[in-house]
């Protein structure tokens, strides 16, 4: 248990310097916006860099630094280059919404690169008071974003919304790390699994009621039923060009913390817990799926649908530290599926636009072929069409949890992707098949791509593509990025 | 009586439940807000008291954390709240039903 690393804060601090210095630079030279965006690019790309040379210490020597605070092994390197990049392409996607907001441009990347700071940490931490905090910088940030845009009474809705059940989560998360605190003595997520390893407990009640309050606190920032309530209000509300990153790099975060602490600290107990998962997997698969068909806004849609895809990943989990780089592949190929949605649907409705109803995709493919084409992939994927990667995450949770025994599990999944089917080809139908009607034709501006956004989306198909016919290179390094 | 840790952890269970309760049952954003600080104290106390109970520190410090957090939270929150009041002058989360679906 050693003391100070650098390289350990590495990503951190390059994030943390990128706020002083967006906020810094702002109020002293009032620059134009394009030079807060290389600031905020420069970085993103230390701590993507910093996150590398993680990932290439790391498989040699993983250790815990700051007194059993950080973790320093390729688990949260790779959290951590994920998350990196998430940010850039979140920040491409957010660029027309960004240039719109004048001289407040600084704060919105300076809250972006602290949520990112958060789901940075949360993916390294050791300590349950550090995920706590990092858990806190996060969503405390995620709330602003909700309501950056003051002017509009759906984005106030939203972050009031989203603020009170994130704050009552983090509350009811707290109180399990005080639980299980309670039964084990220890606040470190290595202690606790020591504790738990040496000692048999006369009475495991404590210690169940803890890991299930931090199962519930956790599964609702990431959304899965039945405490997703406040997810469609809030990805409705908030900004369209803002709403793809705090859907993805809220799964990312939250999906690596669960894990992290599952598998670490309470292993020895996943018989305890592991049915729990899989029950409100089962439950956030049928309700996403079920709801999101009702739905005839897209973003609706795809907050639902961002719901069954909670489930889709924790059937993974069910699997304990076997099914983590399956969780991995699913989280962070879904991450930029949905940013990538998230993109085309701010181009299509504005970047500020809250509403964005599923009529105003009508005939887009005449109008605009290249977002119907990336549109359609993403749809295809979220769906889980062959050839893509969403075709293979789906595989590989459902090949995890049969081996775990979740055979009912799998059969609930996999028929809820098949009824999911149905709202992601209406997009595509919608697209391809109807013809805009003719007062709609008459009133709606011409849609152009901006350049970030078209560069973001590209690379986002690519992606989406390239991983779902050649998946070994993500497999190759998710099955090394393990929490240990 | 010897006032042991169990009957501190009993009180923070206690007035766990009672914030829960209140931000599940109230409609007022603010007393939601209150409910919700309601809570954090709870934990605090749970903490210290299974600090003291297994003499580790750990858990006294944790409760810094805990209040430092909230101080931020609160501040956020208000924020947020005064916003919705320029808006509409409610409190009232039931007036805030324009996102549904």
């Amino acid at each position: 248990m050693t003391e100070i690393s650098y390289l350990a804060i590495g990503p951190i601090v390059a994030l943390t310097l990128g706020v002083v210095a967006l906020l810094l630079v702002e109020v002293t030279w009032k620059p134009r916006t394009v030079w807060l965006g290389v600031i905020a690019g420069a970085s993103l790309l230390g701590g993507f860099v910093l996150a590398v040379v993680q990932w290439i210490k790391a498989s040699d020597e993983p250790d815990i630094w700051f007194r059993g605070m950080l973790a320093l092994d390729p688990f949260a390197a790779f959290g951590a280059v994920v998350l990196t990049v998430l940010g850039a392409v979140a920040i491409l996607v957010a660029w027309p919404l960004i240039l719109e907001q004048g001289r407040r441009a600084a704060e919105f990347m300076a809250l972006v690169l602290l949520a990112l700071t958060g789901m940075v940490l949360m993916a390294a931490a050791a300590n349950f008071i550090m995920l706590f905090l990092a858990l806190e910088v996060a969503s405390i940030s995620l709330y602003v974003l909700a309501g950056f845009n003051r002017g509009s009474a759906a984005s106030n809705e939203a972050s009031i919304k989203y603020f009170l059940l994130g704050s009552f989560a983090s509350a009811v998360f707290l109180y399990g790390v005080a639980l299980s605190y309670a039964a084990t003595g220890s606040l470190t997520l290595h202690g606790t699994a020591k504790f738990l390893a040496d000692n048999v407990l006369l009475d495991s009640a404590a210690l169940l009621a803890g890991i299930g309050l931090l199962i519930v606190g956790l599964a609702f920032k990431v959304s899965a039923a039945p405490f997703h309530m406040w997810a469609p209000d809030v990805y409705q509300g908030a900004a369209s060009g803002v709403s793809g990153f705090m859907t993805a790099g809220a799964k990312v975060a939250g999906f690596a913390a669960l894990a992290r602490i599952t598998v670490t600290s309470y292993g020895p107990y996943l018989s305890d817990w592991a049915p729990a998962v899989g029950v409100i997997a089962a439950l956030s698969v049928v309700v996403g799926t079920l709801l999101a068909i009702a739905q005839s806004d897209i973003k609706r849609m795809l907050a639902y649908s961002s719901v069954a895809h909670a489930g889709f990943i924790l059937t993974g989990l069910v699997a304990g530290v076997d099914g983590v780089p399956y969780v991995w592949f699913y989280v962070v190929t879904y991450a930029f599926q949905v940013l990538g949605a998230f993109a085309v649907v701010s181009v299509v409705s504005g970047p500020a636009a809250s509403k964005s109803s599923l009529t105003d995709y009508a005939g887009l493919a005449q109008r605009a072929p290249v977002l119907a084409g990336s549109l359609a992939l993403l749809m295809f994927s979220m769906g889980g069409i062959p050839l893509t990667a969403g075709f293979l995450a789906k595989l590989y949770v459902f090949r995890e949890a049969v081996d775990a025994g979740y055979l009912w599990l799998v059969v609930v999944g996999a028929v809820a992707s098949v009824a999911g089917l149905f709202f992601y080809l209406r997009v595509i139908v919608l697209m391809y098949m109807n013809p805009q009607s003719e007062e709609a034709a008459a009133t709606s501006p011409d849609i152009r791509v901006s350049d970030p956004v078209r560069v973001a989306l590209t690379g986002v198909a690519v992606v989406t593509l390239a991983f779902g016919i050649v998946p070994a290179p993500l497999l190759d390094v998710v099955t090394n990025a393990l929490p240990f | 009586m010897e006032v042991t840790a169990g009957w501190y952890l009993a009180l923070g269970a206690l007035l766990f439940v009672i914030g829960a309760s209140g931000m599940l049952l109230r409609r007022n954003a603010l007393v939601m807000f209150m409910s919700i600080e309601l809570m954090l104290n709870a934990v605090n106390l749970t903490f210290v008291a299974i600090g003291r109970h297994v003499g580790d520190l750990n858990g006294q410090v944790a409760v810094f954390f805990v209040m430092v957090v909230a101080a931020a939270e609160v501040v956020v929150g208000l924020a947020i709240m005064i916003a919705v009041f320029r808006r509409r002058a409610s409190a009232s989360v039931d007036d805030l039903a324009m996102l549904k679906g």
